[in-house]
This record gives C-alpha cells, structure tokens and sequence, in this order.
C-alpha cells in the first residue's frame, strides 16, 4: 500500500525554504497502516424444489488491517504539481467468518494470511497558499497494479488499486550540495482496491495513514 | 466375459454400488486385482432410445428431452465427453445387445425407483462396453417445460441418470427429512447428482450444479481443465483417520459448492476440478440419505463426529493441488 507522497510534492510554494525550494527528485521509504475492509459475504445454499435456496451456512469475508513498507521515487514537474512511482508490500489476512451453521457448528473464522504488493503512481499537488517555511501540505490521487499471493505463492491474485488523500511533508533540514534536503511526511488517505482477492464485485475502500522519510536531490 | 452392475435413482431409497476411488465417487470395476475406473474411452458415446410412450410423454417427446439432457452434459466445457443418438431401436434398455438404450419400462414392482442405470463391463479389461438406462413407466412423467403437478420431470430425471452413464456416482450435496409415511422427501439439493428425486412437478433438477461440474471434469478432463486444481488432506478424530466424512469445498466468490468424501482408512479426501481460488471447507457426517446409496455396505462410514470448519482459508492453486489440509473432528 502506498500511503505517502513523493517529496516532489513537496517543494515550490513561495514561502517555503530554500531547501524546499531546491531540488527536482525525491526518494523516500517508511510504513504505513491499512485499515480493515469488507470484500463480501455469501450464503453457501442448496436449490429447494421450487429454484429457491436453502441455506446451509453463511460467510463473511475482510481483509485485515495491516502494516506496510513503502518505497517511492518522484519528481517535480511545476512548481505545485509532481509524479511519484511507489512501490509497497504487506502482509494482511484474508479473514472468513463462517456462521449460521444449519447443523449448528460453532462459528468461527478461517484466516490466511497473504502477501500484497501494490506498484503504481500518482499525482501530487501542493496546495497554494496553506505552506509554511517547513510545513507543506499536498493532496494526492493515485493507483496502479494489485497482485495479491495466498498462501506458499500457491496462486496469485491481480487487480487494480486506486488512493485518494493527503498530508503534509516537514523539512528536517535543507542544505546545499547535491543532497538539497530530507524531512518527514505523514498522509491519510483512502485505498480502494478492485478486483484482486475479493469475493463480492466492485471496489472495496479502507483507510490508510503513514509516516515516511524522504530524502530531496 | 461381461458383467453387469446397476444403480438407480430412487423416489426415497437407493441402490448405488459406486466404487470409491479418490477423486469423487466413480463407477469402477475390479480387474486382475487392480480397480479400474468405469468411464467411456470414445467420443461421442453412442446412445439409442426406444420408441416406448407413456401417458404424457409420446416417443418423440422422450427422445427430445433425453437429447435436452446429453447436451447439458455435453456443454460442460471443461469436460470432453461428447454423446450422439443412434437412433430408435425396438429393444428394451437392458439387453445385452451392446447397444446403449434408454427408454421407458414398466416396473411397478420397484415402487421406489424413478430410474436405472445399468452397465456392461467387460470383465477381462474393464471397458465399459454397454450402459442402458431405464426410466420406471409406473410413475407419471412430464416433458412440460415448467414443469407439470404431480408429475416428475423427465429431463431432470434423465440428467441424473445420464451423469451415471457416463461414470459418475452420487453426491451427498443435500438435505432431506424424514417422511411420515417412511422414506424422504428432498429439502434442497446442489449437485444433480443428489441420489433423491425432487418432489414431482419440481424442474430444478435439470441444471448442472458445480458439484456435477468437477466431477465430469475431473473424470473427462478437457483442454480448459488443466488449469482446474484440487484440494486434498486428511480427516481425523482422536488422531486416526475417518472414513466416509463428506467434504464440502465452498467458494465464497460465487457460492458454489463441490464435495467429495474421506475414501479411505486414514481418511484421505481429493476434490478436483475446482476453479482456483480461496475456499471454505466443511466436514460433516454423511446423514442425509442411506448410506448405501453411496458406498458398499461393507464399509464402515464414521458418522459420529460434529460438523467441523478448519481455522483456515484453503487455496485452490491453479492446475495444481492445495497441499494437505489436516482437519481434526470431534465425537458428538
């Protein structure tokens, strides 16, 4: 999951510093936190005589929170507006509440846990007029290419993702050379996975914040 | 030499003699000590219909709704059996004549058999040589096309039937309760291949459930079936392994199900032809029709233990299997 910014985006306001100010190309790393989402529920149901359905017991299915590591490279392009390539991996579960058992077994849950690795772009704006000496805060929008891996990469999953959000990007320093600056960036934003591992159509959207390092050439 | 075995689609008590082999309950036959699966070896498999009517069903109507029945089959596109009608013959379903008929006969002694099917092996190699399928003339049938009160529908009917025909035994994907007057009445069924006729006048019976799917997939296995997988484990309780626990794989992507039983002493299962993809599994106690509708009475079916659902996702690969699945059950 990809959750922070190019520090591209984090450049160019009038007030910003001068280490802000200088340097095209950021690379920064850090994690992030994905919210819990539904994928969908269905009955497991047997056709009656009349075409009807017979339950025999029903399911629930999420995909869990979990944490993820993210890598992202990106570039300015205008003095308010960037591009970023990212690149991040996590490790949530695939979570199925079984219940309503016509024979009545206990509930319970079945759980996998799956790799996810989301590769994909987006596009980042300053936002005029709000940045401070240090502080810039941005919006972005992104997506790119889900390929989700069950259990021992038995089979793989693919689908797209899209994120929509922001931040702000904190300057911790800015100096001269070609190292213009590094700093902080922390972004909340919504993830909205299609496709992929998910049992019900359409999108499926968690939420996601973040915390990285990035570095400014 | 040949020999002939049957197995019947019964109104609420059946006769099914299917040899279990791992991967579905498969018609086999046993030949210098070794089993041998019962299944066509060249397309399209031959068949002839008699030119027998009964009330509500002329011979033409009967030859259309069998033929309805073969391309249901037919269709399954992960599977490679194909059929083609022979013609009409005067003979009766039956005969050793190494004809393939089917057609209606009246046997009013058999006040619970809706159907045959019978087979001709022959017993020196195991090839199926002939199977006859006979549908009972003492009950009242209907080729309606929504069905027709009081009367059981011919296509379903002949669908289950014909799954026999071409290897297939019976799936326990059903729910049935006891009747008053003794014998069952189905409740719900997700496999044709369900060994209890739905009421009279029910039409639901004359499309392929998954269940039915995987089976002919995995016993004519197509082009489009290599990359259908499989699930396999164990079944155990208090460590030993199970016999006869039936193990049903569901799809939460698209609510199907597909089952098979524990096959043998350690209480192994396969379910093949599956689609790849996570799936729930649930074990139960076969309990929903007799038990030698299913296996050879000879066998002892375990049927003390509780409706169990491993704490796992189990993943179908594509073309390949799960691995082994351990799942460990309690007595009731």
């Amino acid at each position: 999951m990809i959750v922070f910014c190019g520090a591209a985006a984090a450049r160019g306001a009038a007030a910003q510093t001068a280490g802000a100010e200088a340097g095209r190309f950021d690379v920064s790393g850090g994690v992030s936190w994905i919210g819990q989402t539904s994928i969908g529920a269905s009955d497991a149901g047997e056709t009656t005589p009349s075409n009807g359905s017979l339950r025999i017991f029903s399911t629930s299915s999420d995909l869990g929170a979990a944490p993820a590591v993210d890598l992202r490279v990106g570039v300015r392009l205008a003095r308010a507006i960037g591009v970023e390539a990212e690149a991040a991996y996590g490790r949530p579960e695939l979570r199925v509440a079984v219940s309503g058992d016509i024979e009545n077994a206990a509930p319970t849950t079945a759980v996998e846990k799956i790799q996810e690795y989301m590769i994909g772009g987006a596009v980042v704006w300053r936002v005029p007029g709000v940045q401070r000496p240090r502080l810039a805060p941005f919006v972005a929008v992104g997506g790119g290419y889900l390929r989700q891996l069950h259990d021992r990469a038995l089979l793989a999953q693919t689908g797209r993702y899209y994120t929509l959000g922001g931040g702000v990007a904190y300057l911790l320093a800015s100096r001269s050379g070609w190292l213009k600056a590094t700093g902080v960036r922390v972004d909340a934003r919504a993830v909205v996975r299609r496709d992929g591992v998910a049992f019900a159509p359409g999108s499926h959207a968690a939420p996601s914040v973040g915390a990285s390092l990035f570095v400014r050439f | 030499m040949r020999r002939r075995a049957s197995v019947a689609l019964l109104l609420a008590l059946v006769v099914a003699q299917a040899n279990p082999a791992l991967a579905y309950l498969k018609f086999g036959t046993t030949v210098g000590g070794r089993q041998v699966t019962l299944k066509w070896s060249q397309m399209p498999v031959r068949y002839f219909v008699t030119n027998v009517s009964v009330p509500g069903v002329s011979a033409d109507d009967f030859q259309a709704a069998v033929g309805r029945a073969f391309a249901t089959w037919h269709a399954v596109e992960t599977a490679s059996i194909s059929y083609q009608l022979g013609g009409a013959t005067n003979a009766a379903p039956g005969r050793d004549d190494g004809l393939s008929t089917l057609g209606f006969v009246s046997r009013p002694d058999l006040d619970r058999v809706l159907a045959s099917t019978s087979f001709l092996v022959d017993a020196a190699t195991g090839a199926l040589v002939e199977s006859d399928i006979f549908f009972n003339a003492a009950f009242p049938w209907s080729v309606a096309s929504g069905g027709e009160a009081n009367r059981f529908d011919l296509e379903s009917i002949a669908l289950h039937e014909i799954g026999h025909f071409s290897g297939l035994g019976h799936s326990a994907l059903g729910e049935t309760e006891l009747r008053a007057g003794g014998g069952r009445t189905v409740l719900a069924a997700e496999a044709v291949m369900f060994p209890i006729a739905f009421a009279p006048g029910s039409t639901a019976g004359r499309r392929l459930k998954a269940d039915d799917i995987a089976g002919i997939s995995d016993l004519y296995p197509a082009g489009g079936a290599q990359a259908l997988g499989s699930i396999s484990g164990r079944v155990t309780k208090n460590g030993a392994g199970i016999f006869g626990a039936h193990v049903v794989a569901f799809d939460p992507a698209t609510g199907s199900m597909v089952a098979n039983f524990t096959l043998n002493a350690n209480g192994q299962f396969s379910i093949g032809g599956l689609s790849p993809g996570p799936r729930i599994v649930r074990v139960e106690p076969l309990d929903d029709a007799d038990l030698d509708g299913f296996f050879d009475p000879s066998r002892q079916v375990d049927l003390d233990f509780r409706v169990a659902f491993p704490d796992r996702v189990v993943i179908v690969p594509r073309g390949g299997d799960s691995g082994e699945i351990a799942i460990a059950v309690v007595a009731k």
